[in-house]
C-alpha cells in the first residue's frame, strides 16, 4: 500500500513535471511542427457551378444566360456559328473582314458615333474569329441593356459596308499581320496550321498579309448574306438578370432578324499526319530557334477531350510539366517549352511550342520527340495524372470568375454544343481520369508522326539540324520554297 | 476540438470589429460586400470578406513599402526583396511558393513595388490554409543568403536592361518624372539605377526585410469561399506569432508641390519618331479637387471617344501614340500626356490640338450628355475593380494602406457622381494654368 502510495506520488510528481514541462515547451514545440511542413488540403466539395439557362426565339434565335450577381455590368456575347472555316478558300480573312465591318458604322452611325455610344452605356466591345465560329461581345453597366441590345441588333442587321471604312479595315488588318509577321511565335504556329490543315478548310485562319488585298464589299456582302441569320446565331448573357427579363428585352431588338432555313454546312475531319515532317521558316538576325511540333487529333470524343486534357498538363501545360522541367531547368537548353490541346468541331490538334538556343536547337528537338515517346509509349505514373487533375480541377473554376471569362466559356460551350452540363461534368469526369485511360487514347500515337516547324536565322541553324533527312523550307506566306535533304544537296 | 476554437477566436485580439456596411442598394453601391476588419496583437490588420459564389479564395498580403521609401543609392531595394519573397523561407524551398500554388491550379502575382508591396494568390477554397502557410512564413523567416541575392540582382538587372532597351522612352520618361516630382522618393522609379542594385548589400537587403516586411507594417486579406470561424483560428495559428517589428520610420510627406515650371529639349538617338510629354502638378489624391481631376481625365484622355483621342488619333489621325492620365503617388498626384507623332510638323499640330481641348475646358461647360457618358464609364472602371476576389483583396489592401479607414470607400463612389460640370472648368482653371513641365524629346 505504502509502495503503491509511494509510487503514485513518484508517478505524480512525474507526470507533474512532464505536463509543467510540456507546458512550457509547447509554444515553441507547437510553432515548429506547423510551420514546418505544408498543412494538408480540406476535402472539396464538387463544385457547385452557376446554372446555364436557355430561351429559343420564334425566328429561331436562340439564347443562353449565366445569372451572376458580382458586379452590376452585364455581359453579351453574340455568336454567329460560321467563322474562317466559312470563308472561300480563296479568300481567307473573309470572316473577320465581315465581322469588323459590322463594328464600323450602320446605316444610320458612324464608326465613331457607334464609339460613343458603347462608352455612353459604360461598355467595352470587341470581335474575334475562330475557325467554327464569330463572336462579338459587348459589356454595359447594368441599367443600359435595352441600350447595349439596340446598338448590338443595328450593328448586326443594319450594317453600313461603308467604302471608307472597307478601307480602313483592309489596311489595318493588313499592318496588324504585318507587325505579327516579326514574331517568330506567330509565324510558326501560323506555318503548322498551314500545313497541319492544307486542302482543308482550317486553313483559311492562317492567311497572310497579301490576302487581304482580294478582299472587297461584293465578298462581304455574300458572307454576311449567307451567314448572318437568326437561325445561325445564339446570343449568350451573364449578369444579374433574369430569364425572363432578358429574353423579353433579346426580343424587342432581335425578332425582325430573318431565317435562312440552310442547313449547316458539316465540314469534315482534316487528316493526321502520318510521317514525321521538318518545315523551316527563315527569319534573318533571330538569334534564337521558335520551335512548333504539332498534329492532328481525329476523331475526338468527348471522353477523349478530357483525357488529352490531363496528357497536356503532365507533357507541357505548365512550368511543372515534363518538358518545361526538363528542357529549361534542367538541360537550360530552351526559354521556355509547353504543350497546348485545342479543340475545334471537327477535330483536335495537339502542339509543342518551345524557344531554345540556336545552338541545341536539333539536340532539343530530339529532347521534346524523347518526352513525347515518353507518354504515349508508357504509362504515366498516377502521382502526375493525381497532379495533373489536381491543377485542372483546381483552375477551372478561378478561370470562369471574371464574367468576361464565364462569357467566354459560355461561348464554347454553345459554339461546340458541348452540353449545358459540360461546366459541372467536369469536376466528374477529370476524377474519373486514370493512367489507363490516358494510356489508351487512340489518338495519341499521332503525336509521335508530328509537323515540325523551326522558325529561326537559316544560316546560323543548318549546322544544328544535319542530323535530319530532309527539310523543307517555307517563305512568310506559307509557300514551299526548295527542299534541304540530309546530305545538303538542295533540291529545288 | 471545440475547446480549442474557443480558445483561439478569444485570442484573437483587441480591436476586432466588424464593419455592417450597409446592404447592396440599387446602383451607387460603392461597395456590395461585407467587410470582417480586426487587427492581431503584433499590429497586423486582418480584412475578410465572404463571396461564396465560387469555391475559391483570393489572399493577398500588402505591406506599407515600396521604390518611395528607397533612399539615395540603395534604388532597386523595394523591386529586389520583392522577387526575393519567392525564393525561398525557413521552411519554403527556393521557388516552391510558385509551384505548390501551382500544383493546385492557383494563379499567383505580385503587384510592382511603388507605393505598397502586394503578393496575391488565388486557389481553391479547401487550400487556403496553404496560402497562410506560405504568406506566414515569408514575412516570418525570409532566407536572404548571400547566392540567392546575387541571383535575384542578376536576372532583374538583366530584365531592367531588357527594358530599357524594348523601350526608347524609358529614359526621357524617367527624367520627366524628376523634373514633375519635388523630392526623391517621388521622382524614384521602380526600376531604379542599375548600378545601385549591383551594389546593394545582403546586409541592406536584411535592413529593409526587418524594417518594413512586419506584421505591424501589412494587411493581410481574404476574400471568398471559407469558414470564417476557421479562418480566424488559422490567421492565429500563422500570424500572431510573428513578432511585431520596430516602428516604420515616418515617410516624410509633401502636400505642397513647387510651381515650377520646366521647359526641356532632349534628343533621344534611340528613337525614330519624335514626342512630347507635358505634365502638371494637381490637388492631391481624394481632397476636394481631386475628385472632379478625376472625371476630367475621362473627358480628355479616357476611351476612344475622349475629347484628345478624337482630335489626335481619331478619324484623320495626326499622332502615333497617347498615352497619359492621372499618377498618383503617396499624398500627391499629377496629370501627364505623351505623345509620339510622325514627325516635327505633326507633332506641333499635336501639341496645339492638345493645349486647344485643354483650354475648351476652361471657358465652356461640359454637355450633360458628354457627362453622363464619362460618368458611366467611371461607373464601368469602378466596378471592374471587384471583377475577381484577387481585384477585392488588392482594392481594399490599397485603400486600408491609403486612408485607414475603410468605412470612407462607401462614399467614395458618390463623391465622383456627384461632381458638377462647373466644377470641371474650375479645376481645369486652378490646375491648368500652364504646363508644369514641358519636354520636346527630339529624334537625333
Amino acid at each position: 500500500m505504502k509502495r503503491r502510495s509511494l509510487s503514485i506520488n513518484k508517478t505524480k510528481r512525474f507526470l507533474t513535471f512532464l505536463i509543467f514541462t510540456a507546458i512550457l515547451i509547447q509554444p515553441v514545440f507547437v510553432q515548429d511542427r506547423f510551420r514546418k511542413t505544408p498543412p494538408k488540403p480540406q476535402p472539396i466539395d464538387k463544385p457547385d457551378l452557376p446554372l446555364i439557362e436557355n430561351y429559343l426565339f420564334t425566328n429561331e434565335l436562340s439564347m443562353a444566360l449565366v445569372r451572376e450577381k458580382s458586379i452590376p455590368i452585364i455581359s453579351l456575347g453574340l455568336i454567329i456559328h460560321s467563322g474562317e472555316s466559312s470563308s472561300p478558300f480563296e479568300l481567307p480573312g473573309l470572316a473577320l473582314f465581315t465581322a469588323n465591318m459590322l463594328t464600323r458604322g450602320t446605316t444610320n452611325l458612324s464608326s465613331e458615333e457607334i464609339e460613343e455610344k458603347i462608352e455612353y452605356i459604360g461598355g467595352s466591345s470587341s470581335v474575334s474569329i475562330y475557325p467554327d465560329y464569330s463572336i462579338f461581345t459587348l459589356t454595359c453597366l447594368d441599367a443600359y441593356l435595352d441600350e447595349a441590345l439596340a446598338l448590338l441588333s443595328e450593328m448586326i442587321l443594319q450594317p453600313g459596308f461603308s467604302r471608307q471604312e472597307i478601307d480602313n479595315i483592309k489596311r489595318s488588318m493588313y499592318y496588324d499581320l504585318v507587325e505579327k509577321s516579326n514574331d517568330p511565335e506567330f509565324l510558326a504556329k501560323r506555318l503548322l496550321f498551314q500545313i497541319l490543315f492544307s486542302g482543308h478548310e482550317y486553313k483559311n485562319i492562317a492567311y497572310s498579309e497579301e490576302v487581304i488585298k482580294n478582299l472587297n464589299r461584293k465578298d462581304l456582302q455574300n458572307f454576311y448574306t449567307s451567314y448572318y441569320h437568326a437561325d445561325n446565331a445564339t446570343l449568350v448573357m451573364t449578369g444579374n438578370i433574369s430569364l425572363a427579363a432578358a429574353s423579353n428585352k433579346v426580343s424587342r431588338h432581335f425578332n425582325r432578324w430573318t431565317v435562312s432555313n440552310k442547313e449547316k454546312k458539316t465540314i469534315p475531319a482534316p487528316s493526321t499526319h502520318e510521317k514525321i515532317k521538318f518545315c523551316f521558316l527563315d527569319m534573318p538576325m533571330e538569334k534564337d530557334a521558335t520551335i512548333y511540333i504539332g498534329n492532328v487529333l481525329t476523331p475526338i470524343s468527348d471522353a477523349d477531350y478530357f483525357s488529352f486534357l490531363v496528357l497536356n498538363q503532365v507533357l507541357g501545360g505548365t512550368t511543372n510539366s515534363r518538358l518545361f522541367m526538363n528542357l529549361r531547368e534542367q538541360k537550360a537548353y530552351a526559354y521556355y517549352a509547353f504543350s497546348a490541346v485545342e479543340f475545334f468541331n471537327a477535330c483536335g490538334i495537339f502542339y509543342i511550342n518551345a524557344r531554345v538556343r540556336s545552338e541545341v536547337t536539333g539536340t532539343a528537338i530530339k529532347e521534346i520527340m524523347r518526352e513525347i515517346e515518353a507518354v504515349v509509349d508508357n504509362k504515366i505514373p498516377n502521382y502526375e495524372i493525381e497532379q495533373s487533375k489536381s491543377y485542372l480541377i483546381g483552375n477551372f473554376p478561378i478561370n470562369l470568375e471574371r464574367q468576361q471569362n464565364m462569357l467566354l466559356k459560355l461561348s464554347e460551350i454553345k459554339a461546340f454544343e458541348l452540353g449545358d452540363s459540360h461546366w459541372n461534368r467536369y469536376y466528374d469526369t477529370v476524377m474519373s481520369i486514370d493512367s489507363d485511360k490516358v494510356f489508351s487514347l487512340p489518338q495519341k500515337s499521332s503525336l509521335l508522326t508530328p509537323v515540325v516547324v523551326i522558325v529561326g536565322d537559316i544560316n546560323i541553324l543548318i549546322e544544328h539540324l544535319k542530323e535530319l533527312e530532309e527539310i523543307n523550307v517555307y517563305d512568310k506566306s506559307g509557300t514551299l520554297q526548295y527542299t534541304i535533304k540530309g546530305d545538303e544537296n538542295e533540291t529545288r | 476540438m471545440i475547446k480549442l476554437r474557443f480558445l483561439f477566436l478569444f485570442s484573437v485580439s483587441l480591436s476586432f470589429f466588424l464593419l455592417a456596411l450597409p446592404v447592396r442598394c440599387q446602383e451607387i453601391d460603392a461597395f456590395p460586400y461585407q467587410i470582417t476588419q480586426y487587427e492581431l496583437d503584433n499590429g497586423l490588420q486582418v480584412i475578410l470578406v465572404e463571396d461564396f459564389s465560387l469555391p475559391i479564395v483570393s489572399v493577398s498580403v500588402a505591406y506599407n513599402v515600396g521604390s518611395v521609401n528607397e533612399r539615395p543609392g540603395k534604388t532597386g531595394i523595394a523591386y529586389l526583396l520583392e522577387n526575393l519573397m519567392f525564393q525561398g523561407s525557413k521552411n519554403v524551398g527556393r521557388m516552391q511558393h510558385i509551384s505548390l500554388i501551382h500544383r493546385i491550379g492557383g494563379e499567383w502575382n505580385a503587384i510592382p513595388p511603388e507605393e505598397n508591396t502586394i503578393f496575391y494568390q488565388t486557389v481553391p477554397s479547401n487550400q487556403l490554409a496553404l496560402v497562410l502557410w506560405l504568406e506566414s512564413d515569408r514575412m516570418n523567416s525570409l532566407l536572404l543568403t548571400h547566392t540567392r541575392v546575387e541571383q535575384t540582382k542578376n536576372s532583374l538587372i538583366e530584365d531592367l536592361e531588357q527594358r530599357m532597351n524594348s523601350d526608347p522612352y524609358l529614359e526621357t520618361s524617367l527624367l520627366f518624372d524628376r523634373l514633375l516630382y519635388p523630392d526623391f522618393s517621388y521622382k524614384n522609379p521602380i526600376s531604379a539605377e542599375i548600378s545601385d542594385i549591383r551594389n546593394l548589400t545582403v546586409n541592406d537587403i536584411v535592413n529593409f526585410y526587418q524594417t518594413y516586411y512586419i506584421p505591424n507594417n501589412a494587411v493581410l486579406c481574404i476574400c471568398g469561399h471559407f469558414d470564417k470561424v476557421q479562418v480566424m483560428e488559422w490567421i492565429e495559428r500563422y500570424f500572431s506569432s510573428i513578432p511585431k517589428g520596430e516602428d516604420i520610420p515616418i515617410f516624410e510627406s509633401i502636400t505642397q508641390m513647387t510651381s515650377k515650371t520646366h521647359t526641356r529639349t532632349v534628343t533621344n538617338p534611340l528613337i525614330s519618331a519624335p514626342a512630347f510629354q507635358i505634365g502638371y502638378r494637381i490637388a492631391p489624391p481624394y481632397s476636394e479637387d481631386y475628385y472632379p481631376l478625376v472625371l476630367l481625365e475621362y473627358i480628355l484622355l479616357k476611351g476612344k471617344s475622349c475629347r484628345i483621342y478624337k482630335r489626335l488619333m481619331g478619324k484623320a489621325p495626326i499622332a502615333y501614340m497617347l498615352e497619359g492620365g492621372i499618377e498618383k503617388k503617396k499624398d500627391l498626384a499629377t496629370f501627364k500626356i505623351f505623345v509620339v507623332a510622325n514627325n516635327e510638323v505633326m507633332k506641333d499640330r499635336c501639341l496645339k490640338a492638345v493645349q486647344s481641348e485643354i483650354n475648351k475646358l476652361k471657358s465652356n461647360l461640359v454637355s450633360n450628355e458628354e457627362f453622363e457618358k464619362v460618368k458611366n464609364m467611371f461607373k464601368r472602371d469602378y466596378y471592374n475593380q471587384f471583377g475577381t476576389s484577387a481585384d477585392i483583396t488588392i482594392f481594399l489592401s490599397e485603400n486600408y494602406l491609403e486612408r485607414q479607414d475603410l468605412q470612407i470607400i462607401q462614399l467614395e463612389l458618390s463623391k465622383y457622381l456627384s461632381v458638377k460640370p462647373i466644377q470641371i472648368l474650375r479645376a481645369a482653371q486652378k490646375y491648368f494654368e500652364q504646363e508644369n513641365v514641358y519636354l520636346d524629346i527630339k529624334i537625333k
